[in-house]
């Protein structure tokens, strides 16, 4: 090993590989008993109380009237918020929900020992059964709840900040306690803890048997509550009445609950039968795939011998049948391959799906013959959706050869575009396999399928290719299955009609955890089941990223447990560049700002350049909609949005420094500082509503586009006002637009002549009547909209008619703007109705208003029509545009 | 005349060729050892900072997997070659279909190197040959940010993260070069050496070489002379102490560095990469620091690069406190 640095170069030196031990070090032993000053050895003293013991026990008969409603309006409100609840299946559904006993209780016989808190402490009297953790929970006083009404939220936010005291607490240690003492509790964790992390929180729970939920409902043992807990988690507590206790009191929980839940603790005997369930189950599993690969190999085996013996007997005897069907031994595989399911029943989740997906493919033939009708599973080809690694080229390979069909596979690495989608993959829609012939076995009268793999990897390079392939959907004569990771892509749209649409989800932990033990078993690996819970934790349920893990992670480290594991599973954390809105309301909500956070400002500045053109925008779109967490008061929260708003201006004169003709890159992280991680340092906090999409481009885009007219009025004009373009817009266009617009709308039709006398005047256009109204803002009484509500729709069209009636005064005519051409009808000459058409119809994608290009189209056209045929033609295609978009 | 001299960079000829000398990264690089040794290598990533051994451990790897059949069995692009989906869709998948006789438990072998810069539709090309011809044909990738590898391929992928090199790794390993060129060097020279290299040893080697045939002798002084980089140290101090206000102090830091020639820019940069990791003084703080330095590197950049213009940053950045 090499000479340790620090003795090689004495004290001074190797600063940052000192730091790097020290921190390692400290961060390796924080797991330490702690001392609480609390006395669970009480515990023994309570006693009985059935009530309380079977908080979560779905088999009690004892029950509010209430509860019922109740626990359905919770299960509803659980829906709503998000499905990550894991619902017990072995809870059957008609049995309602209990409602934790616990709460009760104080009505009943409730003597509080600590004022602010309603102990159901008081209730623990006597019973002959053990303590078990749920007797330990009742110990525990309530934690103070947050007062939060639904109308004061602000109130609500002031008060927290005031009371935060953020605890830097160096002698806090991570609370130790029985194995499994925590199994039957359901836990929910809210708000900021001091100490420990969610993360921290949800696995501590978990290593103790408890089950962590994100929602409350009636299940809910007890909730966690932390600073900052959300209102609606805290209206949700309090209807339900759940047990709510502090960090303090849900370490105190864990050292106080006895193992393994308690005897006598039905809830917690359950779970852990269901768990050594599990294990068994695995085991046989892994058992039986031994025995058949066992098989399968011997298989192999005779079949070499036939071979040898083949060879031996008839030297010229082909065996290429033979020596084509052996495949490489077991071991040279990927274990991924070597683990793929080979039947439908070893598919892990989305059974559902799976079974949609054969039902289809089983009434193809007949749905074809009735005639596809494009709704419910009546399509002729269909659509898989989902993350990467759950199995849905899997799935789709296995039905289709359990089906027995022929697969065809075309897939991102072939070449996909519309021409050679014409030429390879046509013809192939009206085939018949042709393998059934060859096969050994009768009766395959072998069927066709293609399989269309990863859809939305088509680039740019296979052009076209998604267009023809859904016209292929529509007239194919055999199934297709189409695979692809996003639907809602922009370029899936052609599919959305013609396909029946599969959407595969992420498969549930305990069915990956099954199969995860099944192979660990078999290759003889020893991973407890809580870190296989961890593993899908951090791979966001790939299985397919777990078994490699585990392939590589076992060549080295025979066994996972809980002190490698945190070291194994560093690097393996999938790290995909954040989305656009993922990094906005990362960088605004309170999570990565908070003293026990983890993320150093390096990482906050990374965040950036996950998406450096949108990041910036993004946060400035939404920083003002976020309530900031450091903010006291009404003042001080208007002062923290002040500095965020100055810190983004100066990011963008840096902004011009990068992007104008000096180039300077080097400032970027500059850049990255003071247009996202400052602003949001000082607004952090709840985002209130949703994060929005900038709307920069869209307010840029409008700012050219009138920044454009203005240049047409300003040429049109010239001659009568001798101004330019801004004098223009400040002095003239408000008058002109009163002027244009009130004689129309308080006489009607009689103020038609007045208004054209105007236009004439001023060399403007029938369009441009429009575009001075238009460019009225605010409470501007000639604003366009509201102008054209005024006047009535005969006085619209007769103003019309009678303008293109008469000739009219053009003064200076510029080629290429929008509105020339038509300015005169009678100057318009034919070699430029196509540019003008053109025109038009650019104009027509911007303008919301329709109605007044309609007629007028109409009206040209009748003028124009007999004079040439090639104007009428453009002037058709431009009338039936228009009334399309209409 | 002389005759010329024809000598490798030392990065080339001190390049590991086999896994054994690979430095730094234990964990990961016994891994690949066991992986060389029984074969049956999976699909990798290797991610990692410039430097640090991501492309020779990959190659050592396939040295000691295919031996002699390296030229055949091994496909290697990197960022100098086209790598557009059209040569995902024609070369890479030839190549894995390619027959190519190998001892059992051996594959052939397609490295991508700088993978990241690989665009997303060429990536999306590779995922299913990946899985196709995995029975024959194993993928390494090597990358800066594996963020920039789509989600498919690192979910098909073991992912092992190279982190930096220790500094007594980079040390080690620059005493064995050191003896066999024989070259004459001073303890801080080396140390000057490791502090500038920042956990790349190719660099910590290129200045070497660049240190050794500039001058002969390796101390710190020619070190910092080759590197040109202000020493993060005195940086550092400087800053601390114009954070705590002793503005004199601080003024001496700079002063020491203006005399040694350092331009302003070289000063503002370091400044801000030291002031970055700088987790003594709090965020806050420190985002506000980083604010004052990148305005100053704005004005430097704008040609005012003056000593009056850095002793105002570090007046400002005493007046924060």
């Amino acid at each position: 090993m090499p000479t340790d640095i620090a003795s090689f170069f004495g004290k001074k030196s190797g600063k940052p590989k000192t730091k790097r031990v020290a921190e390692s070090s400290a961060a390796g032993s924080t797991v330490k008993k702690q001392k609480k000053n609390t006395k669970p050895k009480d515990v023994e003293e309570f006693t009985d109380d059935s009530d309380i013991i079977e908080i979560d026990e779905p088999v009690v008969n004892k029950r509010p009237q209430k509860s019922t409603t109740r626990s359905r309006a919770a299960k509803i409100v659980e829906d709503d918020e998000d499905d990550l609840e894991v619902i017990d299946l072995d809870d059957e559904p008609k049995k309602p929900v209990k409602k934790p006993a616990a709460k009760k209780a104080p009505n009943k016989k409730a003597a509080p020992v600590k004022k602010e808190a309603p102990a159901p402490k008081s209730l623990a009297s006597s019973s002959k059964k053990s303590f078990t953790a749920e007797d330990a929970l009742a110990m525990i006083p309530d934690c103070e709840l947050p007062e939060a009404q639904a109308g004061e939220k602000v109130n609500f936010w002031a008060k927290q900040s005031e009371l935060k005291t953020h605890a830097t607490d160096e002698n806090f240690t991570k609370p130790r306690g029985a194995p499994d003492c925590l199994a039957g509790l359901t836990i929910v964790f809210t708000g900021l803890l001091p100490h420990l992390s969610r993360d921290d929180c949800e696995y501590l729970a978990k290593q103790y048997g408890a089950k962590v939920t994100k929602s409350i409902s009636g299940k809910t043992s007890v909730v966690v509550l932390g600073e900052d807990a959300g209102p609606s988690k805290v209206a949700k507590i309090k209807a339900l009445k759940c047990r709510h206790i502090d960090e303090a009191g849900f370490c105190q929980l864990i050292e106080a609950a006895p193992k393994e839940g308690g005897e006598g603790n039905e809830a917690a005997q359950k779970v852990l039968e269901k768990r050594k369930e599990e294990e068994a189950k695995a085991k046989a599993d892994a058992e039986q795939e031994v025995r058949e690969s066992e098989m399968r190999e011997k298989a192999k085996r005779d079949k070499l011998l036939k071979i040898q013996k083949l060879r031996e007997s008839d030297p010229r005897a082909s065996t290429d049948t033979y020596v084509k069907s052996i495949d490489r031994p077991d071991e040279e595989k990927l274990w991924t391959v070597k683990y793929a399911p080979t039947k439908m029943s070893q598919i892990c989740g989305n059974k559902g799906q799976v079974e949609k997906l054969k039902k289809w493919l089983t009434n193809w033939n007949s749905l074809k013959s009735k005639g596809f009708k494009y709704y419910g599973d009546s399509f002729p080809a269909s659509l898989i959706s989902g993350p990467p690694g759950i199995g849905k080229t899997t799935s789709a390979h296995i039905i289709a050869k359990e089906m027995g069909y022929d697969i065809i596979e075309k897939n991102a690495s072939d070449v996909r575009s519309k021409n050679l989608l014409n030429q390879t993959i046509k013809d192939v829609l009206d085939n018949e396999g042709v393998m059934g012939f060859f096969s050994k076995k009768e009766k395959t009268t072998s069927k066709l399928i293609l399989i269309m793999d990863e859809v939305d990897g088509m680039s740019s390079g296979d052009f076209g290719g998604v267009g023809a392939l859904a016209s292929f959907c529509r007239k194919t004569s055999i199934p297709i299955i189409l695979i692809c990771n996003d639907k809602s892509l922009q370029k899936m749209r052609p599919f959305d009609r013609v396909t029946y649409d599969l959407q595969f989800r992420r498969p549930e932990t305990k069915a990956i955890k099954s199969r995860i033990m099944t192979i660990c078993l078999r290759e003889k690996i020893k991973v407890p089941p809580e870190i296989i819970d961890r593993l899908v934790e951090y791979t966001k349920n790939d299985i397919r990223q777990i078994i490699n893990l585990l392939s590589t992670v076992s060549k080295t480290v025979p066994e996972l447990n809980d002190k490698n594991f945190t070291e194994v599973i560093k690097g393996w954390e999938k790290n995909v560049a954040m989305k656009t809105f993922d990094i906005t309301s990362r960088y605004l909500s309170s999570q990565i700002w908070n003293n026990n956070s983890k993320v150093s400002i390096n990482e906050k500045i990374e965040y950036y350049f996950d998406d450096y053109q949108f990041a910036p925008l993004m946060v400035q779109e939404n920083y003002l909609n976020v309530n900031p967490q450091k903010a006291g008061s009404k003042l001080e929260s208007l002062e923290l949005v002040a500095k965020a708003a100055d810190s983004i201006s100066q990011a963008d004169l840096v902004d011009r420094k990068i992007h104008s003709a000096d180039q300077m890159w080097s400032l970027m992280p500059l850049h990255a500082v003071m247009s996202a991680v400052r602003p949001s340092s000082f607004v952090h906090g709840q985002v209130m509503g949703r994060i929005n999409f900038t709307s920069f481009l869209g307010n840029l885009s409008k700012g050219n586009k009138y920044n454009r007219l203005l240049t047409d009025l300003n040429y049109h004009t010239k001659l009568r006002t001798l101004t330019n373009k801004s004098e223009l817009r400040m002095n003239y266009l408000n008058l002109l637009a009163q002027k244009l617009s009130v004689p129309l709308m308080q006489k009607g039709a009689e103020g038609i002549e007045e208004t054209i006398s105007i236009l004439d005047n001023y060399y403007l256009t029938k369009e441009d009547w429009e575009y001075v109204l238009d460019f009225g803002v605010g409470t501007n009484p000639y604003k366009l909209d509201i102008v054209q509500k005024k006047i009535a729709s005969t006085v619209k069209s007769s103003f019309t008619r009678k303008y293109n009636a008469s000739t009219h005064p053009v003064a200076i005519y510029v080629v290429g703007t929008a509105g020339v051409g038509r300015g005169g009808a009678s100057s318009a000459k034919p070699d430029l109705d196509e540019a003008a058409a053109e025109d038009a119809e650019e104009n027509n994608d911007e303008d919301d208003e329709e109605e007044q290009d309609i007629k007028k189209d109409k009206l040209i056209k009748q003028k124009k029509a007999p004079a040439k045929r090639a104007a009428k033609k453009t002037a058709t295609k431009r009338a039936t545009t228009s009334r399309k978009k209409k | 005349m002389p005759p010329l001299i024809l000598e490798l960079p030392w990065v080339e000829k001190y390049r590991p060729k086999v896994l054994k000398d690979v430095v730094g990264n234990p964990d990961t690089i016994s891994r690949l050892k066991v992986i060389a040794k029984d074969g049956n290598m999976p699909h990798v990533i290797i991610s990692g900072l410039p430097g640090i051994g991501k492309t020779t451990s990959i190659h050592c790897l396939a040295h000691e997997l295919l031996g002699t059949s390296y030229s055949e069995a091994v496909l290697e692009l990197n960022a100098s070659d086209d790598r557009g989906i059209d040569v995902v869709r024609n070369k890479i998948k030839q190549f894995a279909q390619k027959k190519v006789q190998l001892p059992p438990g051996r594959h052939k072998i397609i490295i991508l190197d700088e993978a990241d810069s690989m665009t997303p539709g060429a990536q999306q090309a590779l995922r299913r040959t990946m899985e196709i011809y995995s029975n024959t044909t194993r993928f390494a990738f090597a990358c800066n940010q594996s963020s920039k590898i789509i989600e498919p391929i690192q979910s098909r992928c073991a992912i092992l993260r190279y982190s930096r090199l220790a500094d007594a790794e980079i040390l080690h390993r620059l005493l064995e070069v050191t003896a066999m060129e024989k070259v004459e060097y001073s303890n801080d020279g080396l140390q000057a050496l490791i502090f500038t290299a920042e956990g790349d040893m190719r660099q910590a080697i290129n200045n070497l070489q660049s240190t050794v045939s500039g001058f002969g002798f390796v101390n710190e002084q020619n070190v910092f002379k080759v590197v040109d980089q202000p020493h993060p140290l005195v940086i550092r101090s400087m800053l601390v102490a114009a954070n705590n206000g002793s503005i004199e102090e601080s003024i001496a830091q700079l002063d020491k560095l203006w005399k040694k020639g350092y331009s302003p820019i070289d000063i503002v940069t370091t400044s801000f990469r030291v002031i970055k990791g700088l987790v003594e003084i709090n965020e806050e703080k420190r985002l506000e620091m980083m604010k004052e330095i990148g305005i100053t590197h704005m004005r430097v950049l704008e040609g005012v690069s003056s000593y009056l213009q850095i002793a105002g940053l570090l007046a400002r950045i005493s007046d924060l406190s």
